[in-house]
């Protein structure tokens, strides 16, 4: 694109979200809907005001470096939406501990509050990580600069206002009731566009590629786009109740319904949470240790491995429901051989440290990076486990899948994206090293503590619950009452409390070291920059 | 019933294909010409950056 096309297209971009934001305001006579109109009317305003005072400046030459600029507001996306998310899932810890600090009011409420959580965590933390990374390790592994100048910031801009519209819908009960899913028509609308841009960015990027090879982080990266992009169209394909509301109603009905949401919910799980993050570990952790990965062949196997197997497993979520049996089986014996491809990554990942234990010991951001793919080698042993049908029928409604969650969330994603973070950070500001180890030490010991309190606590409470519930006396009655599992549950709710406050403070602590490492002196300059061999287009 | 027809067709037949394309798979990413394609790839994140490329 040249920069006046690429101009005209943002403006338009831009302008499109602007009308919209415009027409919400003056028909709907929803408070929420109001909101979500001013919010979209505030955002694009401001998208339309940069493009235009960017349009008056004389056009630059072409850049022939990368860009890093996006992945930069990344970054800050990343940790604001994290410490956002986490802040919130403690007062949802605290909450379950003593209920009374819901507030008694119903925008407050657990029920609201709760897809805040799992949005700003999962979209917000997550998905800027994934993003921010992806576009480093596409302009690195290619040589080339990331294509579309402006299209990134849209992609960026766009997708953080879908992350706004959903976490402001639900205090106001704006929510589709899908996990997962919860934001209305037209904040997924929205995101389905946001995510063509992105696609289309990697693989134009991709395409200039100086080298003939893709390399795999790259696959796994596409993966997690390809997919979500076809989970997100399939699972919301729904009829808006009147173009002036933002309820709407699902195309699919009854055991249909359930089905298509699980099959989005465990691929959700499978791409978003696990493939960009294997994408992660196969750039960042062979960099880091400065050591290739151990096997490349086994890694691209391992691709296909995941790729092909997580599609047949969301039924596992379904077990003993009104599904067909047969579904069930087959999603139960395939999450039984998923482990497989799972356990490949790794041994592949560990094994590439091999060799490299004295920088495990030196370097934090490599520690975090060792632990998150043990805690992914344990969920997926968990999760297999949890498959199999009798095991589910302990495990599902107890918190033993919460615990599962977050040895997920807590161990694997958030560390993997701390260990990459603390690497990436440096190099796209083009500074010497972290502000301080110590403090980097200090964040992975109290992120390590908290989760191993987070997902102990839940071990416990999920076990003591589903024992509670299946005691029966000799003439097979309940022998507890559902409100003495709850009692029972205290406990183990405060320790949780406490577990997510520590992980908490360390990330503010990863947070602070950031910015501090952001302020601090910019690396001697070097006789060349790391210049892409493809230049912007 | 629509539904229920695209469910096994795709977990039936899905399946064979999805299964003879993985195998497939293997067979060329493990043959053996290939192998020094690969192992160079491998080194790739350790080499860039910061180096001049032209
Ligand atoms: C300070 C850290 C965190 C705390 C204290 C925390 C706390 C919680 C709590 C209390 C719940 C509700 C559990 C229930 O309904 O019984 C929850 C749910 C959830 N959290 Fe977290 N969380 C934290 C971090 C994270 C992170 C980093 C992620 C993802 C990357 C995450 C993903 C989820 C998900 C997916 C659920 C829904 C689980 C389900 O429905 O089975 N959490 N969290
Ligand atoms: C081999 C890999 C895995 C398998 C077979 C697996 C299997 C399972 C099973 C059986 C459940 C419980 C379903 C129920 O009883 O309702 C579950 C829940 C869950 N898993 Fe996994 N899991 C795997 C890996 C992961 C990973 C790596 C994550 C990433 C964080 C993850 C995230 C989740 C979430 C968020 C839920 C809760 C869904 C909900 O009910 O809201 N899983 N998984």
């Amino acid at each position: 694109m040249t920069k006046i096309t690429e101009n005209i297209t943002a403006l338009i971009c831009s302008l499109l979200v602007l009308i919209t934001g415009a027409i919400v305001v003056l028909y709907t006579s929803e408070t929420g809907f109001l909101l979500h109109g001013w919010l979209m009317i505030f955002f694009s305003a401001w998208a339309v005001l940069t493009v235009v005072r960017r349009m008056n400046r004389p056009l630059e030459p072409k850049s022939l470096e990368y860009n890093d600029e996006v992945i930069k507001w990344g970054v800050l996306g990343c940790l604001f939406w994290g410490i956002i998310g986490f802040t919130v899932g403690d007062v949802l810890a605290w909450q379950l501990a003593y209920p009374d600090l819901n507030g008694d009011l119903p925008w407050t409420n657990f029920g609201r509050i709760r897809p805040i959580h799992t949005t700003a965590v999962i979209f917000g933390f997550a998905g800027n990580a994934l993003m921010s990374t992806s576009f480093y390790v596409v302009q690195r592994t290619s040589r080339a600069r990331l294509a579309g100048g402006y299209l990134g910031w849209l992609v960026f801009g766009g997708y953080n206002l879908f992350v706004l519209l959903a976490v402001t819908g639900y205090p106001l009960g704006i929510t589709q009731g899908r996990e997962y899913a919860e934001p209305e028509w037209y904040a997924d609308i929205l995101l389905l566009i946001v995510w063509l841009g992105y696609f289309w960015i990697y693989m134009r990027t991709l395409a200039r590629r100086t080298e003939p090879h893709i390399y795999v982080a790259n696959w796994y990266y596409l993966a997690f786009i390809v997919v979500i992009a076809m989970l997100h169209i399939v699972n919301n394909l729904v009829v808006p109740f009147g173009l002036e509301y933002t309820k709407s109603y699902s195309l699919f009905s009854g055991v249909q319904d359930a089905m298509t949401q699980w099959w989005y919910g465990h691929n959700a799980a499978g791409f978003f949470l696990t493939a960009g993050f294997l994408g992660m570990v196969y750039y960042f952790l062979p960099k880091a240790a400065n050591r290739p990965i151990y096997s490349y062949r086994m890694s691209i196997v391992g691709f296909w491995g995941i790729t092909f197997l997580y599609l047949w497993v969301g039924s596992h979520h379904l077990h003993y429901t009104a599904l067909p049996d047969w579904v069930q089986i087959l999603g139960m014996t395939m999450s039984v051989i998923l482990i497989v491809p799972s356990w490949a990554s790794v041994f592949n990942a560990i094994l590439t440290l091999n060799g490299a234990w004295d920088k495990v010991r030196t370097d934090p951001a490599i520690r975090f990076m060792m632990v998150a793919v043990l805690f992914y080698g344990l969920t997926t042993f968990e999760g297999s486990f949890m498959a199999i049908k009798p095991v589910n029928s302990l495990s599902h409604y107890t918190d033993w899948t919460i615990g599962h969650v977050h040895a997920g969330a807590l161990g694997w994603v958030a560390f993997i994206t701390f260990g990459s973070m603390y690497k990436m950070v440096p190099w796209i500001w083009k500074r010497d090293g972290v502000y301080s180890i110590r403090l980097e030490a200090w964040h992975f010991w109290l992120a390590l503590t908290g989760t191993f309190i987070y997902v102990g606590a839940m071990w416990n409470s999920g076990i003591t619950q589903s024992l509670m519930w299946q005691t029966y006396d000799g003439e097979g009655n309940f022998l507890y009452s559902f409100m003495d599992s709850v009692d029972a549950m205290h406990g183990y709710y405060i320790a949780r409390a406490i577990g997510g406050l520590l992980y908490l403070i360390g990330a503010l602590i990863g947070a602070y070291n950031i910015y501090m490492t952001v302020q601090g002196p910019r690396k001697a300059p070097q006789q060349s920059n790391n210049l892409p061999v493809a230049a912007g287009e | 019933m629509i539904h229920d027809e695209v469910l096994v067709f795709s977990k039936t037949w899905g399946a064979l294909y999805l299964f003879v394309v993985f195998f497939a798979a293997v067979i060329w990413i493990y043959w053996p010409s290939k192998r020094k394609g690969y192992d160079d790839a491998a080194k790739w994140p350790l080499r860039e950056d910061d180096k001049p490329c032209k």
